[in-house]
């Protein structure tokens, strides 16, 4: 996956937010890429992006060598649909849904039948290790727990490439450090894992490389992430 | 997304919402209520009136009548309504059978009473018509010329009697009848004394002008006239003949629209009646004098008009075409079938009208859809964003929220018209109840044709899913980017 001079752009009043401004990255499959910068920077806009859910300004972004701007509004569907997870600071969970049901829901999108919706969220959240939670809600889970049914609903329909948007903005120490232990181990098992991140340390303890932004564009890069970033 | 997908969420969704939804809803249950039990009178009077028509067979006749003398003047030839039109009419396409209504006075004697009644004649084909079909008791005669009668129960109930008792009795019938013989002895009564008090007032010697001989002669001739109508209009024969009641009709109700009356006796029986001279009719006198039939001797060609002749006609046949046929021949006519014309083009604007109050209705029901839904929209905001993010498109959102108002509109319709329904059934109760207390025949005036409950469902649909239209393309166009940033 790349991006060519990616731009999106907001109009406010008679001025211009240039929240992504010409961005050229390239992500290999199987690595886990962490993003950050200060807020603001365009970490959330450049995920969102990458996922299909927002269209460029300008530029393209390319997957597997087919430009996501050419894709209909059914196609860019069909490809959140199939080939991206998402997961977010806020967990997203639909609180009337049970942590099964809020994991099927990501099958409602890509002709999975209802019995084999049911047998994979189970078989999923078993694997997250909240066999024991199926039929609760939301509500009654904990912020970990949370996030774990959200990642088990993005990784359900098995995607190539999981975005994470401050999955651990919500979480104490403890719980961040399990989710990112948890989004390595899916990464060792070949997921692609992009994390917009404010924790320098989880960033620098498990992405295989660090892209920081600022106002929207990317300024630093590194492959070692073990050389130290600006400020945050 | 599969139908169940969007069946689950869309009820789920309502379910949720249990006191927002059941306001919702009841306002279209209201509408379709009302709609139903407002077009359930319409469709009740109309099946009504239709079963009637039938069971009277009115749908199968119809009355010819004799010009209108405004009408007279236009047309050629006068068409009078006797026995020579019986047979013209009889073979007109599409007439099965004709018979006059012959109504006259008649003296019935039953034992020891006497009434004075109206009677009728009728051919036994025409009571064996749907027309005259309720019978009470007995049989119809036998054959035209039978010496049998049939009654209605005004007879019986005027005598006290059941209809089964009067069966088999006899009932004695006389006809003030007036004669040309007697119209004709009174002209020469005491002609003596009269004849010689005239002769001496003629002056003879002026009989050679013109003008005296002509004043005399019609002077005479219309006193010898004024005798002979005293004669014939007060010194009647009386005919009387017996006959055997064998049937008894159900009374005259409101609901049988033709005239029957009280004592009905068979065509050629009757003749013997009518043969004797003229009834109490005036025209007919006139008619037979001026068509020069009056003097002619024999019973059976004394030209008489009706005043109105019953058609029965053959139901394949289009009453229109009958009745244009007849109005050639100078005749009105009047059917049922074209008054229900009429009465169904009434009908249709009678429901059009209810329907519209009950379109209002749902409208302003509709509204509250919209509003709902709406709501709805701007609280489920993050999950429209999360459904996008997990590869809903526009349209999968579009279907889910119509959906949504379209299960509010099938819940709401067939709750409204199983409601509109009880509505009915209620207002019948009262209304039975009111009919019967006051002493009318009970009548069913509702009726809930399969028509009418598809009609409202769809209706009721149809409005629901144009007021989701609205809410669902906005659902459909919620940025999930927006919808899902943190705040
Ligand atoms: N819908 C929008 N309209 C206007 N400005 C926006 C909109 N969405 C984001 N922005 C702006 O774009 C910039 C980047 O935002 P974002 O990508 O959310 O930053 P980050 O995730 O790095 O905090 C910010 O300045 C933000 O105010
Ligand atoms: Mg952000």
């Amino acid at each position: 996956m790349k991006t060519v001079d990616l731009c999106r752009y907001y109009r406010r009043g008679p001025s211009e937010v240039r929240a992504v401004d010409r961005v050229n990255i390239e992500i290999a499959k199987g690595e886990f890429l962490g993003l950050v910068g200060s807020s603001g920077s365009g970490k959330s806009t450049l995920l969102n992006l990458l996922a299909g859910l927002d269209s460029p300004t300008s530029g393209s972004i390319e997957v597997e060598g087919v430009s996501l701007t050419s894709f209909t509004r059914r196609e860019l569907a069909a490809y959140r649909a199939n080939k991206v997870g998402m997961i977010f600071q806020a967990f997203n969970l639909l609180p009337h849904r049970t942590a099964r049901g809020n994991v099927e829901l990501a099958l409602y999108f890509n002709q999975t039948s209802p019995p084999e919706r049911r047998r994979q969220a189970i078989e999923m959240l078993e694997q997250l290790g909240l066999g024991d939670r199926l039929d609760h809600h939301p509500a009654d889970l904990s912020g970990g727990e949370q996030q774990r049914v959200a990642i088990a609903r993005a990784l359900v329909k098995n995607p190539e490439i999981l975005f994470a948007d401050e999955p651990t903005g919500n979480l104490d120490h403890d719980n961040s450090k399990q989710i990112t232990d948890l989004l390595a181990r899916l990464n060792r098992q070949g997921l692609t894992v992009i994390m917009v991140t404010h924790n320098r340390e989880l960033a620098r303890s498990y992405t295989n490389r660090l892209v920081r932004m600022h106002y929207g564009r990317v300024i630093e890069e590194t492959t070692d992430p073990l050389i130290p970033g600006g400020d945050t | 997304m599969i139908w169940r997908d969007l069946l689950s969420i869309s009820t789920g969704n309502l379910w949720r919402l249990k006191l927002r939804s059941f306001l919702t809803i009841s306002g279209v249950v209201i509408a379709i209520a009302a709609f139903v039990a407002m077009l359930s009178f319409g469709a009740g009077n109309q099946q009504l009136i239709t079963e009637q028509f039938n069971e009277l067979g009115l749908f199968t006749t119809m009355q010819v009548y004799p010009p209108r003398d405004k009408d007279k003047a236009d047309s050629v030839r006068e068409a009078v309504l006797d026995d020579d039109a019986l047979e013209v009419l009889s073979r007109v396409p599409g007439v099965d059978l004709v018979y006059p209504f012959n109504s006259f006075k008649v003296t019935a004697g039953l034992e020891d009473t006497t009434l004075e009644i109206e009677a009728q004649a009728l051919p036994a084909a025409a009571l064996e018509t749907r027309l005259f079909s309720q019978l009470k008791a007995g049989s119809f005669f036998s054959h035209d010329s039978a010496h049998q009668v049939m009654v209605t129960e005004d007879i019986t109930d005027t005598l006290g009697l059941s209809a089964d008792s009067i069966i088999g009795r006899q009932i004695i019938l006389s006809v003030q009848a007036a004669s040309i013989d007697s119209g004709l002895a009174y002209i020469l009564k005491g002609e003596r004394e009269r004849m010689e008090g005239r002769l001496k007032e003629i002056r003879f010697d002026s009989l050679i002008h013109d003008a005296y001989r002509r004043r005399v002669f019609y002077g005479e001739m219309n006193e010898a006239f004024k005798y002979f109508l005293e004669g014939y209009m007060n010194h009647r024969n009386l005919i009387s003949d017996t006959f055997t009641v064998c049937g008894v009709l159900e009374k005259m109700s409101r609901r049988r629209r033709i005239q029957i009356r009280p004592v009905i006796i068979p065509a050629f029986a009757a003749r013997h009646f009518s043969v004797s001279g003229f009834g109490d009719n005036p025209a007919d006198l006139f008619n037979a004098l001026k068509n020069g039939t009056f003097f002619v001797p024999s019973g059976d060609s004394i030209s008489r008009s009706y005043p109105q002749v019953t058609l029965n006609l053959n139901p394949h046949v289009p009453y229109e075409t009958v009745s244009d046929s007849v109005e050639a021949l100078g005749f009105r006519t009047f059917s049922f079938a074209a008054q229900f014309k009429e009465i169904s083009r009434f009908f249709f604007y009678f429901d059009m009208f209810l329907g519209i109050i009950g379109l209002i209705a749902l409208i302003t029901a509709s509204l509250g859809i919209v509003n709902t839904m709406v709501m709805s929209i701007i609280e489920r905001k993050r999950e429209i964003g999360l459904l996008k993010s997990l590869g809903a498109d526009e349209r999968d959102i579009r279907i889910l929220f119509l959906f949504e108002s379209g299960v509010i509109g099938a819940l709401g319709a067939t709750t409204g018209i199983i409601f509109g329904w009880l509505i009915t059934r209620l207002a019948s109760l009262v209304a039975r109840t009111i009919m019967v207390r006051q002493g009318l025949d009970e009548m069913e005036l509702f009726a809930l044709p399969g028509w009418l409950v598809l009609t409202a469902f769809l209706f009721g649909l149809t409005v629901s899913l144009i007021a989701g239209f609205y809410p669902a393309s906005r659902a459909a166009r919620v940025d999930p980017v927006e919808a899902l940033r943190n705040e």
